[in-house]
């Protein structure tokens, strides 16, 4: 031990290259996705959805939130395939308030991954941080820090989000939820889901620290947290990147389900979930198109991430934490 | 007819890379009540031996040539209903760490019983009262109490002695120990090795013990085979092994063993390592590794060559003992 | 034995005070109750005289454990929009949420269970590999696009099966209305079951493969092998028994999601259950009833996690459910 330490001064910080991309070349991730077809696909159907998501506003040929542009005399149209009733001007058919599908499915599939990815974010700080300070520190702080954790976890985040959101929207009103359903939706789902994280990342930090860097490091006479930065966080990067792919589609689904119920995103700023929740009503009079159209875009976005993380799970095999 | 003979044995393991032989051309007899030992490094391929006397090799592996007879019987040809009637009940293994080797949800008795009403029309009671009497010749103390217990509930080496007690519930013919006392602390290594080889001989089993350890080789069994690389380097009589080497490697181990080092000097190791499965070279496996080294070591497989009552994969050992006879076969 | 039902009982302590807490803070900040009573006519001083009449101006504490005491002789208040006590509006629907439950469960134990065994057993067959994909593709959809799905094609498309409603139910003990004892309640109860077992399935069938595939692999199976063990033993007892161990545990955890997931299956079947009418009070501001309901889940929590762990430690010997480890 003490020798290995004397012949290796500089801990070895894997993550630092001056040239990644290079470097990716070589990984093993990188020649597993050139083989895995479905990955390959799941990956470019995901990058459609980013660039989608990032380019409405250029892309759709109607603004969906002026409603100076909504005319209820085009209602309900079918999608322009359906040569009878539809219009050319609307491909996707437009919904009851006569909004063309195409824009709201581009705008809401907008409003789903900035929802999605920003709870996801704020999962991560809170559950890095603090399961960095849990694995590190150890002892009495540790034992709390889990207790807590596993407290949050055994009440089920759909269940607090929908108590959460309820009691905010019957205590502020309608009007004023709706205002900030978007910063609500991300608080709630990102707060309900840290224990996921910290409880990872303090799983990988313990094995961590028992490795040779972390002691070359103390012994080096660096600081507490720049140890857990820069050497032992870089560290944990593949199951982060596992949890987070996963986490991101399930942020998706929870958010859809929360505007489906009228708790999330309102119907004229809809996110994908409150767009289906719009059209159910209409599904039983034959407008299918407003339900099952978005709901479409909703499923395959969910899948193409889903099987990423399964793809990335097989590929960097990470200790995820079990239960 | 020997009790078991195995006969040009082949295992391989299929990976997407392609086949990868983890025993190749494995020969050795056992007779009735004999003990041997199967020695190597980690890696060498001693257990997936044992392992593949049963017929228990993990999935991508399997036996890809060769016979193994017991009691005249191919176990390498028998159907899986066959095989497990003799599972257990006339061959039996014991496990290396007995911290994994029982069920944790299932008690001593459970686990117990079921092996014998796996093998014979009995019932509980009767399988009970076997139970008790198995547990009480590994000198398990209070076996009746014991008995209903779950394996937390024991010790390393409790637990050991119980799944010895199971190896030997229905008298089997052979047990095969893979590695019985490394998990155990020092201190009952000694206790557990000598009930085996007394329980062996008393119920005349033949025992192969698979093992790293020269010493305990030396101590228990009749007959060693040192195994490289998948292969069988030097088999015959343990005795003449121990004191009298053939094959460079054999004679390396004993040098390594911690008795002939000088105090205050380090130990004399074997340089290098071991190769994995994937990069074992050309000619004899062994060639990086040896100090006697010729050209025909780097090109060929060494055929065996018998010395004395030994058998011996080695060129220089033909060269230096000059061969009496030719060697006996080569393989692939 | 006795030491684990205390240990519980403070548990559950602890978690009803927590949610009375809430519960308590809500109907003290939600809505004011003298206008839900008197309405608008009543001048301020008679307004204030009502007040300390009702203990409205009392402090935090003396108010809180009135509501305490209140809630714990079964008085959570009267509905607003029923003018019913809240706790019996709730409890009136919760037989058909149960009956919800239930039947999902039905549905998940015995499909999850074999199948989810055989494609850890034989991974590489076809049933497997479409098992896996069709697992995924459930875990990806979310509970009420499978249930709008499930309407379209057997209500709308087929019109073989009910699209809303209970249907016929009969009156059991205790004024239990039970839809599973008629045809028609039975066949009401299909498609909701079938949408709320639809996410849970995939992710049970998904752990018990991934964690029989493990046990699988472990010493003890092996060891059991070579004991020349029936292959059906080892498979269902030797390793079926530790796969349920973690199944267990993230089974209670689930039961609490499945919960949270009724609401959503019973607003799109318009099932007349608890989470639908905790929707209806939402939306009404209706704050007796979502307290009741809070309440309610609350004790559903506690009771379902005090069954799971003592489940568990039937199962798992090694666990003292006295505590101790």
């Amino acid at each position: 031990m003490t020798m290995s330490i004397q012949n290796k001064p500089t801990p070895v910080a894997p993550e630092k290259a001056p040239n990644a991309w290079q470097r990716f070349k070589e990984t093993h991730v990188w020649h597993s996705f050139l083989k895995d077809r479905v990955a390959q696909l799941s990956f470019t159907i995901f990058m459609g959805y980013v660039l989608m998501a990032l380019f409405a506003p250029m892309i759709a040929p109607f603004d969906p939130y002026d409603a100076t542009q909504m005319d209820i005399m085009n209602s309900e149209l079918p999608p322009s395939w359906n040569e009878d009733e539809g219009d050319p001007q609307f491909w996707l058919g437009t919904d009851a308030q006569g909004r063309d599908l195409w824009s709201t499915i581009l705008y809401g599939t907008r409003i789903s991954l900035t929802i999605g990815i920003c709870a996801v974010l704020l999962q991560a700080t809170i559950g890095i941080i603090i399961g960095l300070i849990a694995g590190y520190r150890g002892g009495r702080v540790d034992s709390i820090l889990m207790r807590f954790a596993d407290v949050q976890l055994s009440f089920s985040t759909m269940m607090v989000a929908i108590v959460v959101l309820a009691i905010f929207q019957a205590s502020f009103g309608t009007a004023l939820y709706q205002d900030l359903a978007m910063i609500m939706l991300v608080l709630v789902i990102g707060i309900a889901e840290w224990p996921q994280y910290a409880r990872t990342i303090r799983a990988s930090v313990l094995a961590e620290k028992r490795k040779e860097y972390v002691d070359a490091a103390r012994v080096m006479g660096l600081g507490q947290i720049r140890i857990m930065f820069r050497h032992i966080l870089p560290n944990t990067l593949s199951p982060i990147l596992v949890i987070s792919t996963v986490q991101v589609a399930n942020a998706i689904i929870s958010e859809a389900s929360l505007s489906f119920l009228g708790l999330g995103m309102p119907v004229s700023q809809p996110s994908l979930g409150s767009l289906i929740s719009s059209g159910f009503e209409y599904i039983f009079s034959g407008a299918w198109w407003i339900t099952v159209i978005p709901g479409l875009v909703l499923i395959v976005l969910v899948l193409v991430m889903n099987l990423l993380g399964d793809w990335l799970r097989d590929v960097l095999n990470p200790k995820l934490y079990k239960g | 007819m020997p009790l078991l003979e195995v006969k040009n044995l082949d295992v391989s393991f299929g990976l997407r890379s392609g086949e990868i032989k983890a025993l190749r051309n494995i020969n050795f007899t056992l007779e009735r009540g004999e003990r041997l030992g199967l020695v190597g490094e980690s890696g060498a391929g001693k257990s997936v031996l044992g392992f593949s006397i049963l017929n228990l090799i993990a999935k991508p592996g399997r036996i890809s040539a060769g016979e193994i007879y017991f009691e005249g019987r191919n176990l390498a040809e028998l159907s899986p209903e066959e095989l497990r009637s003799v599972r257990g009940n006339r061959i039996s293994m014991i496990f290396q760490d007995p911290m994994m080797t029982l069920n944790p949800v299932l008690t001593i008795g459970q686990q117990m019983i079921e092996c014998l009403q796996a093998h014979r029309k009995i019932n509980k009671d009767n399988a009970r009262t076997i139970a008790v009497q198995k547990l009480k010749q590994v000198q398990i103390p209070s076996p009746e109490t014991r008995i209903d217990q779950y394996p937390h509930e024991l010790s390393g080496g409790m637990r050991q002695r119980v799944v010895i007690a199971i190896g030997l519930l229905m008298d089997p013919d052979i047990i095969i120990a893979d590695e019985p006392t490394t998990a155990l602390d020092v201190t009952i290594q000694a206790e557990i090795m000598e009930l085996m080889v007394e329980l062996c001989e008393r119920n005349n089993v033949a025992l192969i013990l698979i093992t790293h350890d020269l010493g305990v080789v030396s101590q228990v069994t009749q007959k060693a085979l040192v195994m490289y690389a998948g292969r069988v380097i030097e088999q015959g009589p343990t005795r003449e092994i121990i004191n009298d080497a053939q094959h460079p490697y054999t004679q390396g181990l004993m040098n390594a063993l911690p008795q002939m080092a000088i105090p205050g000097q380090r130990l004399n190791q074997i340089r290098g390592a071991m190769p994995g499965l994937q990069s074992i070279p050309t000619g004899c496996a062994f060639n990086p590794r040896c100090d006697y080294v010729v050209e025909a070591c780097t090109k060929q497989l060494p055929g065996y060559t018998v010395s004395g009552n030994c058998q011996v994969a080695c060129h220089m050992v033909a060269d230096m003992k000059k061969a009496q006879q030719a060697p006996e076969e080569v393989s692939s | 034995m006795i030491a684990f039902f205390i240990k519980r009982l403070a548990q559950a302590v602890v978690v009803m005070f927590v949610i009375s807490l809430i519960s308590f803070s809500i109907q003290d900040n939600l809505g004011d109750p003298l206008r839900e009573m008197v309405g608008q006519s009543v001048s301020e001083a008679e307004r204030q005289e009502l007040r300390d009449e009702l203990g409205l101006n009392d402090p935090f504490l003396i108010q809180y454990g009135r509501f305490v005491k209140n809630a714990l002789q079964g008085d959570l208040g009267t509905s607003y929009f029923f003018k019913e006590p809240a706790l019996e509006v709730i409890l009136k629907k919760l037989p058909a949420t149960l009956e919800l439950v239930f039947g999902a469960s039905l549905i998940i134990l015995f499909l999850s269970v074999p199948v989810g065994v055989y494609s850890a057993i034989n991974p590489q067959s076809l049933f497997s590999k479409a098992v896996m994909g069709f697992s995924i593709i459930g875990i990806s959809v979310p509970v009420f696009l499978t249930a709008i799905g499930l309407i379209y094609l057997f209500s709308i498309e087929l019109g073989w099966m009910p699209s809303f409603g209970r249907g016929e139910t009969l009156e059991m003990f205790w004024g239990w209305e039970s839809g599973l004892f008629t045809v028609d309640g039975l066949a009401h109860l299909v498609l909701p079951c079938i949408s709320l077992a639809s996410i849970m399935l995939p992710l049970f069938i998904r752990l018990i493969r991934a964690e029989m595939m493990e046990v699988l692999q472990s010493e003890y199976v092996k060891f059991a092998w070579a004991k020349g063990l029936n292959p059906r033993r080892i498979y269902f007892l030797h390793a079926l028994k530790n796969t349920m161990l973690p199944v267990i545990t993230v089974g209670g955890v689930q039961i609490g999601t499945m919960v949270a997931y009724t609401i959503l299956t019973e607003t799109v079947f318009q099932w007349p259950g608890m989470g639908f009418l905790f929707l209806e009070a939402v939306n009404r501001v209706d704050t007796p009833l979502i307290v009741a309901y809070l309440i309610v889940v609350g004790a559903i929590f506690v009771v379902t996690n005090t069954i799971v762990d003592l489940v568990y430690g039937l199962v798992n010997p090694t666990v003292n459910l006295a505590g101790k480890k």
